[in-house]
């Protein structure tokens, strides 16, 4: 670690380790809720509430992570301190109060209501302030250099565009259709936008560091990754535009521009695999390197392989609102975002620690148990969501009774589930355990 | 390629991206009052909108396929369900009904039920591009009775089996039909303390008395 004020990304990484750990505390209780149809809690943690709290706690483990990468990653770009330390603990104070204050409110019944975007305009309006004072203590850093290299350009482009497009969740709109269509503005628009590019340039800065190989490649791949990924994601929009009372050509649209979504994702697998084959330093930080090879293939399979499978009209027709996309979205958020941000705290937490080389049995136990138990949960889901596709949509049986045909498929989901998050309770040990090892 | 011609990629899908989706966009916005006839968009519909969003119902329920998974799809649940059953049902969702993966009780107020009806018959009438698909093997059969129309819409199955498919909370009814004649059948549904004073069976009392036939005319035929 070369600046001091990289030191601040441990405490967002340390926020988004325990954000994550909840956060699959209350995807068992969620899940739990499909296995046995008696829900004891159902007056005081209803299912809309667990879920609510489920996802919003991924966003803002994310969030937390990919500002913590950011903090660690900008003064090394920037090759400067980070403009205002005050502000950056100011910022994540008020965020972690936001959120606090978001996942109490849902206990108590107080909710926006639509999905992702359930907190209340007033603390919408504070995830606001905190995006503009992070955007302000960034742009100020790198300002103070003008140092304005590839990965620090498509680093701050994407934050820019991820604040930019929360705004068009935060307003009520009377046509649910109208609501709908800008939501997937921030829904769509996140993941398969901006949230690309901060994903991009965070495992760009890691490969970069981890192998040595020509900044020059590395960021030309970025900017060609990025670009295709904004071709086909931007209008790719239209994937979401099938059926939500929309003009007719989104089928044809959509479909297009999402079928080749999964290209750039491809590219970023050869990309990471030839930073590895050529790298010009030994690799030290051999965990880094697992958890980011293992990121661009779950990735791929996650986001690419099974978005695809369902993206075109002929086939979501079927799919659409069954656990078929449930099984998507557990599957590529944790490969895109979730391995991510785990590469990058892998790679920065033994910089900030000062340590070198370090035990890394833990957090490669981690990573198989997590991998292996997400894609079982992406299976059986999947099996469940066909399932429920056949009888429901094409037999025509109504919904409760084919929840009753899918049970199974629930059970071995939740069984899972319980593989996962004992492989989240490792990476958690570890993470602080890298932290005691230093002190010692 | 050099870096220069990689960030001329960039750029340029970027922006030819973005010109045709703003297009898409502006046109969207041209089409979008005759598609989902916005002028039927009164104040209650607004009002039941709110209410909607206001108890969180979509993170249990999709609309338009978006949302929870936990429960039924409403984007044309009044297709199915008339207006007073769907008033009985959010006023109590556990007596009308009893199976086990149960909807909470709001305790809404009555103005909240009648302005989210409001808000889900507008739901009902968006040209979605035929989304929800009518199922393949149920359009290729014979049309049902209109007994099992009705039993489908009152949703008797959330208790009873019919051919395997139902729930376990009231007798199995697959075949009703050789123990069971059609008074006695409409006696039940009119008041089901009358055959057994323990009974939990809702009332179907509040039904037309053509309804009431044809359900008892259809559940007696099931032999």
């Amino acid at each position: 670690m070369k600046y001091e004020t990289q030191k601040i990304a441990y405490d967002y990484f340390l926020i988004a380790t325990l954000l994550f750990g909840l956060q699959v505390i209350f995807g068992l209780i969620t899940g739990a809720k499909y296995v046995w149809d008696h829900d004891p809690l159902i007056n005081i943690l209803p299912f809309n509430t667990s879920r609510a709290i489920h996802i919003n706690l991924l966003v803002v483990w994310l969030l937390f992570g990919f500002m913590g990468g950011t903090y660690y990653l900008v003064p090394e770009e920037a090759e400067t301190e980070i403009y205002s330390r005050k502000l950056a603990y100011f910022q994540l104070i008020l965020f972690a109060v936001i959120g606090v204050t978001a996942i109490a409110g849902y206990v108590l019944g107080w909710s926006w209501g639509m999905p992702f975007l359930e907190q209340p305009t007033i603390l919408k309006i504070g995830i606001v302030v905190v995006a503009l004072i992070f955007l302000f203590n960034i742009f100020m850093t790198m300002m103070k250099t003008r140092k304005w290299t590839v990965i620090q350009g498509v680093l701050l482009s994407g934050l820019v565009m991820l604040a930019l497009l929360f705004l068009f969740g935060i307003f009520f709109v009377k046509n649910l259709t109208t609501q709908y269509y800008y939501w997937w503005w921030v829904i769509h628009l996140w993941v398969e936008g901006a949230w690309e590019l901060v994903a991009g340039a965070i495992m760009a800065f890691v490969l970069l560091k981890l192998t040595g190989v020509d900044r020059e490649l590395v960021e030309k791949w970025l900017y060609i990754e990025v670009g295709l990924v904004l071709f086909t994601g931007i209008v790719g929009t239209g994937h979401h535009y099938y059926w939500i009372g929309t003009p007719g050509y989104w089928l044809w649209v959509g479909a297009i521009f999402s079928a080749l979504e999964p290209i750039p994702i491809l590219f970023m697998v050869i990309d990471t695999l030839r930073d590895v084959r050529e790298r010009k330093i030994e690799i030290e930080n051999k965990t880094a390197l697992y958890w980011a090879v293992g990121c661009a293939v779950m990735h791929f399979f996650g986001a690419g392989v099974w978005g695809f499978a369902h993206t075109l009209p002929q086939i979501n027709k079927w799919t659409h609102g069954t656990q078929v996309t449930a099984s998507h979205g557990h599957f590529a958020f944790f490969g895109a975002y979730a391995m991510v941000n785990l590469t990058m705290i892998y790679f920065a937490l033994p910089k900030i620690k000062g340590i070198g080389r370090f035990k890394n049995g833990l957090s490669l136990m981690a990573l198989r148990m997590m991998t292996f138990f997400m894609i079982l949960i992406a299976l059986a889901l999947g099996i469940a969501g066909i399932v429920q596709a056949y009888l429901q949509r094409v037999l025509g049986m109504d919904y409760l009774t084919t929840q009753g045909f899918m049970k199974l498929w629930y059970a071995v989901f939740w069984v899972s589930a319980w593989g996962f998050a004992s492989g989240v309770v490792l990476y958690i040990i570890d993470f602080f355990r890298i932290g005691k090892v230093a002190k010692a | 390629m050099t870096i220069s011609q990689a960030k001329a990629i960039c750029i340029w899908g970027t922006v030819l991206s973005s010109v045709i989706f703003l297009a898409l966009t502006y046109d969207f916005h041209v089409k979008l009052p005759a598609q989902t006839h916005e002028e039927k968009i009164d104040a209650q519909v607004a009002a039941g909108k709110w209410v909607w969003q206001k108890y969180n119902c979509n993170d249990c329920h999709t609309i338009l396929g978006i949302g929870g998974y936990y429960a039924p799809d409403v984007t044309k649940v009044m297709s199915y369900r008339d207006a007073d059953w769907t008033k009985r049902f959010l006023g109590d969702p556990a007596a009308v009904w009893p199976a086990e993966r149960r909807m909470p009780n709001l305790h809404l107020k009555d103005q909240e039920i009648t302005d989210v009806i409001a808000f889900l018959t507008w739901v009902n009438g968006i040209d979605t591009n035929n989304w929800p698909p009518k199922p393949l093997v149920a359009t290729a059969t014979a049309a049902p009775k209109p007994g099992e129309e009705i039993f489908k819409a009152q949703g008797c199955s959330a208790c009873h089996i019919i051919g395997g498919v139902g729930g376990t909370v009231g007798p199995d009814l697959t075949k009703v039909g050789n123990r069971r004649n059609k008074k006695w059948i409409e006696e039940q549904l009119t008041d089901p303390k009358s055959h057994n004073p323990n009974s939990i069976m809702p009332s179907y009392a509040k039904l037309s008395e053509k309804d009431r036939d044809d359900l008892a005319d259809y559940l007696s035929g099931l032999k």
